[in-house]
């Protein structure tokens, strides 16, 4: 019983940190860069739903379709004016675009202190708790792991089967064929980022419910992305979903025994062990490589 | 592909004086050269000659510094790779370029989305046609193809945007001659449907088979030029081959 | 041939580093040494002003000059950008409270004893991290500080998340001293790098890694060194901020904003330089002194919008911004002051049987992802040859030079340099020991002059005045000593590739593998190369191997042909056989003539 209590809750934080992790992959795998202002955008996010909440009465999961589509505009003028500039090849490239994003992070991350103060909060309601026949199951948790799950699900279908999702997937897996079919490889940078920043913005309205979140803790949600799809294997959607599996049953369980804190250093932890042993990461075309 | 017409202009392509290279190096010094339309055109020479740098740059891959590159009298010389595929022309790169993950149905709808919608149906049939081998394994993914399968894949993606002029750089490559010999044979038919082809080829042996003219080039240069006929009897093909 | 994946043919540009060095004059050096010894003195100064405030003032900013100093040397240096340096001031800071708290261990004792334990973690975590790709390094560095927070907010014995006090036993004077000292070594350190043979092998790693392995370069060794380094004057900051705030607590020892503090100061200065930390605290500080009194609640995002526009606008920062006009030019590394006159020629080698092989390939397969790139070759390369390598693209030579040089490794078989294994030997070893070779598309380094980049290879790891003479040497047999201390942009192609044969020859080679060395080259051009070819056996190379298209060019002055097909030896013997073989000429051709 315990062990199925924790593996339910391992499983739906499993499904928040996909959808936490898909918009870092999306970046990397088309860019080649990864996108360090991504836990800012989530908490930024994240707070704007909290203020949305706490001011309305509205339902604040209303807020996730506008948040995504404000998000791909933002996200869209950011990539043009400080990302495309330096679109190129070779480390330099990817260095420096790092450093961008590091910047813009910073930026984001004043606006949310600026603008919604430095304490944590999270939301209020949707705390009920169901009891499932000896289980507890947190209703925000639900919602936010299965709507996780079910946005990740729709980004890969999107992905898989529409054009405009083919023409990305194919310019992340080769970039001279995608080019040989007419694709602007220029443009299918833009709409990445735009989309990797919304996945993160929607991810942001969701986490808010289950985790409380601060504007000085921005970067520990990068780190927590880049390490679901570093240990995925950098740029493979399957490898991050298992990833994000197993962080959310590890975490889950050093949580139920080690309490809180022991629980935030899980993440860090799995990644020093797989930079040792397995810097690929776990991801099978990671080994195709 | 686009139906057989009386040609406006006799040349395809007309490439004048290009001079191109990548990383600070000059590998091509002035290449001159002319694709007629709706016929065969062979590019050979043996490698490190030029051949691939010379696709690449028509293709719009390396952006040329000086010369003159004219697709039906159209400058296209200097243009985006994206929008010289928009122009109409099918690159089928040396290496072959495949989205390794991705179906070869897939490779069909991105290369198809190049083509007018209303003609995408009927291309797609006559493309399988071509290669019976692939319509078989519409759902597979291109990266665990055989080689001569990858290759089949390469040159229906490119046919599927419809093009106007195809660049067949090296096709036999890595692959059995019975399987250069199925690839090659589709040549033909492609020239009945209207569609130049520019040819690059290190071998001799399919070649001429198929083409009407050839050009040699060596170090960046074109050597030698003549029809299949000449080029095929002519004892220093070697000599411009090998260079010694 | 390899070709770039830039789909629009540009040439991808280096864009961090500053691009020239160039020697100061003699007055320029005198109004230097004044003026710096004058700011020193306006600095030591500080404290007799007495006044609280700017005692304060000039203390954080030299505790940030430490910072910025040791960030540039780990980020700057060798291009492995750390976003985590924050890690070692909390680690000192932590290190020297506990010990003062609960040993006896006195404070100017627990200090030095912090600076220890953090190089030893840098010295583990450098081992783990650097071997990754830079972008691994930067993120673990990022993970690393929270991981630390975390720990030292839940350890009671160091004060949980409360924090500890700490005993006021240092007086404000005392730390400003100390913060001048630390400021002062890692000054120091950024100064040893800027004029040393480690330095210019940092350099290496950070313009082209890979090429510096194959020059002799230990890049590990000095990836980890440097790191370990950077360690340091954090560390002993920490130590000091700790007495000067009597308190320390994880938010303020590991504070991330900390971190983009010494960022942005580094990168607006000029990442990669030796006056551009200072510069750039300082002018920041001062500025951000005066501004944050009217917009506190924009600080971070003042700074962040900053490394924005910094690289995007002027990745060299103030530094390279004064390059352009000609000032604050970096020195070349141990170049005297004009090229030397005298000439030595590299020692003559031991005498050695005529006929030993210098090269052995027995039985070589080399597979990758399903693909044979070789497949069981063998031959040999004896004492006094010059071997042509011919055969299609694919056919695998350039996979058996990155077998002999150490870059793959064989799936079978074995290869024998001089009649011992190869096997398990670092291709930075390989190269020590003899074995040189030179890339399809030249891979010089851009950040250093012609001289810089051959001294780079000559140096074997260690600054000699023979590894000054065999320099010096390589350049004038290349005919590049008139350039010597041109940046590598005003290099034509002809010239790239006579550097490229410097370098080889300033590793005192025994065994020289040229990579196509003649592509994309015009008729002078070859001539020049092949008078420095034919006169290799008298600068002591044993054996030369070449790969090769241009075979007009090579057939005269090789003496032997082998002709590879689909990974396989198909033909090997003298060039005018060789090329008349029908083998050979049915695997160019595709058909029998």
């Amino acid at each position: 019983m315990l062990v199925l209590q924790i593996l339910i809750n391992g499983l739906l934080l499993g499904g928040m940190y996909i959808l936490l992790a898909q918009g870092l992959n999306l970046v990397f795998g088309v860019m080649g860069v990864v996108n360090l202002a991504h836990g800012a955008i989530i908490t930024v996010a994240g707070l704007f739903t909290f203020w949305f909440a706490t001011h309305t009465q509205l339902n604040p999961l209303v807020l996730l379709p506008v948040v995504f589509v404000a998000m791909l505009a933002i996200g869209a003028l950011l990539q043009r004016s400080l990302l495309e500039p330096l679109a190129g090849v070779g480390r330099k490239s990817e260095l420096l675009s790092l450093m961008i994003t590091f910047g813009l992070s910073y930026v984001l991350v004043e606006i949310g202190l600026d603008v919604f103060g430095s304490q944590y909060v999270s939301l209020p309601n949707l705390q009920t708790t169901w009891s499932l026949g000896g289980l507890t199951i947190n209703e925000a948790l639900v919602a936010a792991g299965v709507l996780g799950a079910a946005i990740s699900g729709a980004l890969q279908i999107w992905l898989q089967h529409t054009d405009s999702g083919k023409c990305l997937l194919a310019t992340s897996q080769n970039r001279i064929g995608a080019v040989a079919c007419g694709i602007d490889v220029s443009r299918m940078r833009c709409i990445a980022f735009a989309i990797g920043s919304s996945l993160a913005a929607a991810a942001g309205v969701l986490i808010i419910m289950v985790i409380p979140l601060a504007a000085q803790t921005a970067d520990s949600l990068t780190i927590l992305a880049f390490v679901v799809v570093a240990l995925g294997g950098l740029g493979d959607y399957r490898g991050a979903v298992l990833a994000a599996f197993v962080l959310g049953i590890a975490q889950s369980a050093v949580g139920y025994y080690g309490g809180g804190d022991a629980e935030s250093v899980v993440p860090y932890l799995l990644f020093i062990l797989f930079m040792i042993l397995r810097p690929q990461g776990l991801g099978r075309a990671a080994q195709a490589q | 592909m686009p139906a057989p017409q009386p040609s406006a202009t006799p040349e395809a392509l007309v490439v004048d004086g290009v001079v191109a290279g990548i990383g600070g190096l000059t590998l091509l010094h002035g290449v001159s050269l002319e694709v007629e339309a709706q016929a065969v055109t062979l590019l050979l020479g043996a490698n490190g000659a030029g051949k691939t740098t010379l696709m690449r740059t028509l293709a719009g891959l390396i952006a040329p510094r000086s010369g003159r590159i004219m697709l039906f009298g159209q400058s296209i010389g200097g243009r985006p790779p994206h929008l010289v595929a928009r122009a109409g022309i099918g690159h089928v790169p040396s290496g072959r370029e495949l989205f390794p993950r991705m179906t070869v149905a897939d490779h069909l709808a991105l290369g198809g989305r190049l083509c007018a919608p209303e003609r995408r149906a009927a291309l797609r049939e006559r493309v399988l046609e071509l290669f019976p081998a692939i319509a078989a394994r519409l759902r597979q993914q291109a990266g665990i193809l055989s080689g001569g399968e990858q290759q089949m894949v390469s040159i229906a993606r490119a046919l599927m945007t419809d093009p106007r002029l195809l660049l067949l750089d090296e096709p036999s490559a890595g692959l059995a001659p019975k399987v250069v010999q199925s690839v090659f044979q589709t040549l033909p038919k492609l020239q009945s449907q209207g569609v130049s082809v520019l040819l690059a080829e290190q071998s001799l042996t399919f070649g001429f088979a198929v083409a009407k003219r050839a050009y040699v080039i060596r170090d960046g240069r074109i050597v030698l030029t003549g029809t299949s006929a000449e080029l095929s009897a002519n004892a220093s093909i070697v000599k411009a081959y090998l260079g010694a | 041939m390899s070709f770039e994946r830039d789909t629009l043919g540009r040439q991808p540009r280096n864009r961090l580093t500053p691009a020239a060095a160039a020697f100061p004059s003699r007055g320029l050096q005198a109004y230097r040494a004044v003026a710096g010894l004058t700011i020193l003195a306006v600095l030591a100064a500080a404290p007799l002003l007495s006044s609280g405030y700017i005692l304060q003032l000039a203390t954080d900013i030299l505790t940030f000059v430490a910072l910025a100093y040791s960030w540039n040397l780990i980020s700057g240096f060798t291009g492995y950008v750390s976003f985590g340096q924050v890690t070692f001031f909390g680690m000192g800071a932590y290190a020297t409270a506990v010990m003062v708290l609960h040993t006896p261990i006195p404070w100017y004792l627990a200090i030095p004893i912090a600076v220890l334990l953090a190089a030893m973690a840098a010295l583990l975590l450098g081992a783990v991290m650097l071997r990754l790709r830079g972008i691994m390094f930067a993120l673990g560095m990022l993970g690393l500080a929270r991981i630390l927070a975390v720990v030292a907010a839940n350890w009671s014995f160091a004060g949980g998340a409360v924090g500890l006090t700490l005993p006021a036993q240092l007086t404000p004077n005392a730390v400003y001293a100390g913060a001048w000292a630390a400021a002062l070594i890692a000054f120091g350190l950024n100064a040893f790098y800027m004029r040393s043979g480690l330095g210019l092998s940092a350099m290496g790693v950070r313009d082209d890694e890979g090429a510096a392995q194959a020059l002799g370069v230990a890049t590990g060794r000095v990836k980890i060194l440097t790191f370990v380094l950077s360690a340091l004057a954090p560390a002993a900051v920490g130590g000091l901020v700790a007495w000067n705030r009597s308190f320390i607590d994880p938010t303020s020892a590991f504070d991330p904003n900390m971190d983009l503090q010494l960022v942005v100061f580094t990168l607006f200065g000029g990442i990669g330089t030796l006056w551009g930390p200072l510069l750039g605290t300082l002018v920041l500080m001062l500025v951000g002194e005066q501004l944050w009194a009217y917009v506190p609640e924009l600080q971070l995002a003042l700074y962040g919008g900053l490394v924005i526009v910094v690289v995007l606008a002027f990745p060299g920062g103030m530094v390279g911004l004064a390059n352009r006009f000609g000032w604050l030019l970096r020195r070349p590394i141990f170049a005297p002051r004009s090229f030397p006159a005298a000439i030595v020629p590299p020692p003559a080698p031991p005498s050695r049987p005529p006929d030993d092989t210098i090269l052995e390939v027995r039985d070589l397969s080399v597979h990758f992802r399903g693909i044979v790139a070789l497949d069981a070759l063998s031959f040999d390369v004896r004492r006094g040859e010059s071997v042509s390598i011919l055969g299609a693209n694919g056919a695998g030579k350039t996979t058996l030079f990155n077998a002999v040089t150490g870059f793959v490794v064989p799936s079978e078989g074995s290869i024998l340099y001089q009649d011992r294994p190869v096997g398990g030997l670092a291709p930075f070893q390989r190269a020590r020991q003899g074995i040189a070779r030179t890339f399809q598309i030249p891979r010089l380094m851009e950040s250093m002059t012609v001289w810089e980049n051959v001294l780079l290879a000559a140096q074997h790891g260690r600054l000699s005045r023979r590894a000054l003479e065999q320099t010096a040497w390589a350049l004038h047999i290349t005919g590049l000593a008139p350039m010597w201390l041109e940046s590598i942009a005003r290099l034509t192609p002809g010239q790239q590739r006579r550097l490229e044969l410097a370098r080889a020859l300033a590793l005192a080679p025994t065994l020289v593998l040229l990579d196509e060395v003649m592509a994309g080259m015009t008729r002078d051009e070859q001539e020049e190369i092949r008078g420095v070819l034919r006169r290799l056996p008298e600068f002591g190379v044993a054996a030369v191997a070449g790969i090769e298209h241009v075979i007009s060019a090579i057939a005269d002055i090789s003496d032997r042909m082998i002709v590879l097909d689909h990974g396989k030896k198909i033909a090997e013997g003298a060039p005018a056989a060789v090329l008349r073989d029908p083998v050979v000429i049915q695997s160019y051709l595709g058909e029998v003539r």
